[in-house]
């Protein structure tokens, strides 16, 4: 059967007037569907036919389009730069890419229109590397995961970031099947839990690829895991699964790209492209243009909208959220492995999730799954709160899960195809699409960044080694991890070292100082590289505080600190009498 | 090796010190700020030390007694000094503390800790919807109009009807602010109703009982809330929700004492309070560490959790003096119906002196009955015209009363 029969046949089943265009692998629909649920629907099955390579979904739901961003129109004269390659988006994967292209010698630059990177899917990352048992076979993640997984011992000793091969144990429960029980008349259905299912899960492990994957059924379950609640049947054991700090991993990558000759430009937000016939010469920001001989795609949620923009529509991202518990370090404890409970068929707005330890000592229950209608939707809802202390109290009944100290929220950029789409794009020469990376993106990182400079080599980017590629980076040193030695000799050099700003994380102003001089300029910047205000107060003791250093530092008044994005100013108003 | 180490230079910690310099221990105060007082330096109001001091004082000068009385008695000051850890080797403590002038280890023979407690925040309180700039806690309003001289917005919201939330309230009116309301659960102000006569009412400042925010709205700064009324337990009632526009959110919904680092030393935590369990010495349980203030449990007049540190001093001082008896006859103290939380939680010891029991009902009621329930019945009642959750309530019984009673329950009814 033909490509568009193979539509057609998937479209008849829905009660709509929808037209498509399938053009070397990319089918484009066109129409109106009632429901937004139905446009991610229709979409996904699409999107799984073989050998669709990429859906765009036009179709409209309540009279509404995909969200898109407005962009400025006005043309900005200010010529900002030339590079060799430009790098869009600097995100976890912007910024692996950055940094691998700085160990060759070329001009690069990355483009992001926030004013830190890490401003994304990245930051709402629950730190979870993947071990790459679950990706299906065929598919570009399964091979990235597991390569990129690999990658993470040296690249984070390099970079100096924490990271911790803590394992993952995939729990089955007399939950595993429960939809499917009346299959399994009596003992079966225990046969098949203990014995049958650890092993299918074991072997689809194996053929992704996957080392030292255990089966482990007893007592020897709660020798790793006292805390699980006592009716697991069986646990498939994974070691290679590790978790690391997502944002901490990227303002690293960033900083190590940034010292080995990467420029960057941030609060620059692309706003067009200037072609020559099928080539990109000029890429057009809100503060002006940047030529350039190659672009890189990896705008995340919008990096559909940035291909749209360069005259390449191959992929819609369809935004996913995320929603996730954050929980007081006090129960570091509690937890040591990524804990998932196996659930067939996988739950209709929740297909992974778990809980995780985080490197920091935090404990994080989620994520959700969500297919929303705007990619900015990183609200939360007290109902889903509950719901995932629902959810995951089912594995650890004894956990106190009503002590999270934060909930918070990130979209995935999917795909219809739900897959990674990485290649040249199909109608513009010069650029790269490093699109639709979500999970297991972090997992990936590293390998997808390795492919993509190789695919850039194909596209004909000559690349020589950079002699002068020095791998390591420098961290913020912590006061809460120096002995006590240390600790006075550093408040022997400068006093800043023992005021202590955040007391819940012990955080010092001289580590916040260091933050600024790195570059943040807000009070999440600052958060994010010292963790200062994480802890179980959640900044209500430490925000005037820091407000105030950030102020001094940069020598704005305290009311113009800004939490994040230009806009986001704490305060607003001088208190009567005090004006001027 | 110093005497005691007071944790804290808030008004209890204060007060504790004093007192123990004033009986001549060789005391130690650490506090974290670069100046004692605590919440007082931020409360510019008055109506401090109508209890003890028979006028009405502003939060500073209250304080400013006690810093004089520190002064007099000798105690030894420590600022800006965060508590990196403390350790009980066999009968003393070890305690590390960092300045900006460096790392200092000091060793007692007691502790008492009055570092107070938190504020709630919008995630403990479960506020959905988007995570902006605009949302904070109403001490650092307080800190940051009083010390810094700005104002968190032009258009507030208030969550709460306690005495915090209504001082904020009248504190943001008159210095300028355009437009405020003050929403909270209950049907009337929980505070005291002086407050909310001189706070709210008399300055016109709207407000909608029976109502909480359910969402925040904004993705930089807070643009507006939705508003949603509450049964009379607190619940959302559906199809109430009404969007509000605002550029903040000032809460003021509950303090939450800061007892991990007492329960980090082995101390045992009461669920209904937060704070640790304490015996009529305030002495935790671990022998040679007390806890006073609100640390203990929320006192609604300051003068209140100063007298217990009073009585806590006392405690320290036999302590010190190895004048404890140490065969102990325990009698647990727990919440009956209609009572949240007792304290103290345990009595301990043997002896005729008169004890001071603090209870914050779980009903609002007139003319009530308070009953200390033993063994075998009734040991004592009293009689109250009024009572309410927001008000902590006392007792006062000779210790006899108690004696021979493992367990004794106070309810209410």
């Amino acid at each position: 059967m033909r490509l568009s029969q193979k539509v057609k046949k998937v479209l008849d089943k829905y009660p709509y007037d929808i037209s498509f265009i399938v053009d070397g692998g990319i089918v484009f629909l066109e129409g109106k569907v009632e429901k937004h649920h139905e446009w991610v629907e229709i979409g996904l099955k699409v999107g799984q036919i073989k050998g669709v390579e990429g859906v765009v979904n036009d179709l409209s739901w309540e009279g509404k389009k995909r969200s898109k961003v407005e962009r400025p129109e006005t043309e900005i004269d200010n010529k900002l730069g030339a590079h060799e390659i430009v790098i869009i988006g600097g995100g976890i994967i912007g910024c692996s890419i950055a940094r691998e292209l700085s160990k060759y010698r070329c001009d690069v630059a990355l483009v992001e229109k926030g004013p830190d990177v890490a401003m994304g899917q990245t930051r709402a990352n629950n730190g979870m590397v993947h071990p790459g048992i679950s990706p299906s076979k065929n598919t570009l993640k399964r091979r990235l995961n597991v390569l990129g997984n690999a990658m993470y011992d040296e690249l984070c000793d390099e970079l100096n970031v924490p990271f911790k091969r803590v394992g993952s144990l995939i729990l089955i429960t007399p939950r595993t099947l429960e939809g499917y029980r009346r299959y399994l008349p009596g003992p079966l259905y225990n046969i098949f839990l203990k014995y049958l299912l650890p092993w299918m899960v074991k072997k689809k492990g194996q053929r992704n690829g996957v080392k030292g994957i255990e089966i482990l059924k007893g007592s020897e379950i709660f020798e790793y895991e006292s805390v699980l609640i006592d009716d697991v049947i069986s646990v498939v054991k994974i070691p290679s699964t590790g978790i690391v700090d997502p944002y901490a991993l990227t303002i690293a990558l960033y900083e190590n790209a940034k010292k080995n000759g990467v420029k960057f430009y941030l609060n620059t937000e692309v706003v067009d492209f200037k072609k020559d016939k099928k080539s990109i010469e000029q890429i057009l920001t809100d503060r002006g243009t940047i030529a350039c001989e190659h672009v890189v795609n990896a705008a995340g949620l919008y990096s559909d909208e940035i291909a749209d923009m360069a005259g390449s529509r191959e992929f819609t991202i369809h935004p996913r959220k995320g929603v996730e518990l954050l929980y007081n370090k006090r129960l570091e404890d509690k937890v040591d492995h990524c804990l998932a409970e196996l659930k067939i068929p996988s739950h209709p707005t929740s297909k992974g999730g778990g809980i995780n330890p985080t490197v920091h000592g935090n404990i994080i229950w989620g994520p959700t799954a969500v297919e929303v209608e705007s990619k900015e939707d990183t609200s939360v809802e007290k109902e889903t709160i509950h719901e995932i202390m629902e959810r995951y109290s089912s594995i650890l009944p004894d956990f106190p899960k009503t002590e999270f100290i934060r909930y918070f929220a990130g979209v995935r950029a999917a795909s219809f195809t739900e897959d990674f789409i990485i290649r040249a794009a199909k109608e513009v020469e010069n650029m790269l699409h490093v699109a639709a990376i979500q999970s297991p993106g972090v997992a990936s990182a590293p390998a997808v960044a390795e492919h993509s400079v190789d695919l850039l080599k194909e596209m004909g980017v000559v690349l020589r080694p950079n002699e002068n590629f020095e791998p390591d980076r420098d961290p913020i040193d912590r006061a809460a991890d120096m002995d006590e030695n240390e600790l006075k000799r550093r408040i022997g050099k400068d006093g800043r070292w023992g005021n202590i700003v955040c007391t819940c994380e012990m955080v010092s102003e001289a580590e916040i100082v260091q933050a600024i001089d790195r570059g943040a300029e807000s009070f999440d910047a600052v958060k994010r590289r010292t963790r200062a205000g994480m802890g179980e107060c959640q900044e209500s003791y430490c925000l005037l505080r820091i407000a105030e250093i950030i102020s001094e530092e940069l020598d704005v008044p305290l009311n113009e600190v800004k939490k994040e994005w230009d806009e986001s100013e704490f305060f607003n108003g001088i208190v009567r009498g005090e004006e001027q | 090796m110093i005497d005691v180490v007071v944790v804290g230079g808030g008004p209890s910690g204060l007060a504790a010190a004093s007192e123990l310099g004033a009986m001549g221990h060789d005391v130690l105060l650490l506090e974290r700020e670069d100046e004692l007082g605590g919440l007082l330096n931020q409360c510019i109001h008055d109506g401090f030390g109508t209890i003890l001091f028979s006028e009405s004082l502003s939060g500073p000068e209250f304080a400013d007694i006690f810093m004089n009385r520190i002064e007099r008695a000798g105690v030894k000051v420590r600022l800006e000094t965060y508590m990196r850890s403390v350790e009980k080797i066999e009968d003393h403590f070890v305690i590390s503390t960092v300045t900006p002038e460096g790392v200092e280890t000091f060793e007692s023979r007691a502790l008492v800790y009055a570092i107070g407690c938190r504020e709630r925040n919008r995630f403990e309180i479960e506020i959905g919807g988007t995570r902006p700039a605009g949302v904070f806690t109403a001490g650092t309003v307080q800190r940051l109009v009083n010390l810094y001289g700005f104002l968190p917005g032009k258009q507030p919201v208030i969550v709460g009807g306690g005495d915090v939330g209504m001082i904020v309230a009248r504190h943001l009116y008159l210095e300028g602010v355009e437009s405020l309301l003050m929403v909270y659960p209950e049907d009337f102000f929980s505070g005291l109703p002086r407050n909310a006569q001189q706070c709210v009412l008399d300055l016109d400042i709207p407000y909608k009982p029976r109502t909480t925010v359910k969402r925040i709205f904004g993705d930089k700064k807070v643009k507006a809330v939705e508003l949603v009324e509450v049964d009379k337990d607190w619940n959302m009632i559906e199809g109430t929700e009404k969007i509000y526009s605002c550029d903040s959110v000032i809460l003021s919904v509950g303090l939450v004492p800061y007892s991990e680092k007492v329960e980090e030393l082995g101390a045992e935590i009461d669920p209904a309070t937060g704070g640790p369990v304490i015996n009529e010495h305030f002495e935790t349980t671990v022998d040679g560490v007390f806890s006073v203030g609100n640390l203990i449990q929320i006192f609604d007049y300051v003068d209140d959790a100063v007298k217990s540190s009073y009585t806590a001093a006392e405690g320290v001082d036999r302590f010190l003096k190895g004048s404890f008896d140490k065969t102990r006859s325990h009698t647990v103290l727990n919440p009956g119906e209609h009572v949240k939380t007792v304290t103290p939680q345990r009595i301990e010891y043997e002896g005729k002196d008169e004890i001071t029991l603090f209870f914050r009902p779980g009903v609002e009621k007139e003319n009530v009955e308070v009953r200390l329930l033993g063994k075998n019945g009734i040991l004592k009642s009293f009689k109250k015209r009024y009572v309410r959750p927001s008000t902590l309530e006392d007792i006062k019984i000779p210790k006899s009363v108690l004696s021979g009673n493992p367990e004794v329950v106070i309810d209410v009814r």
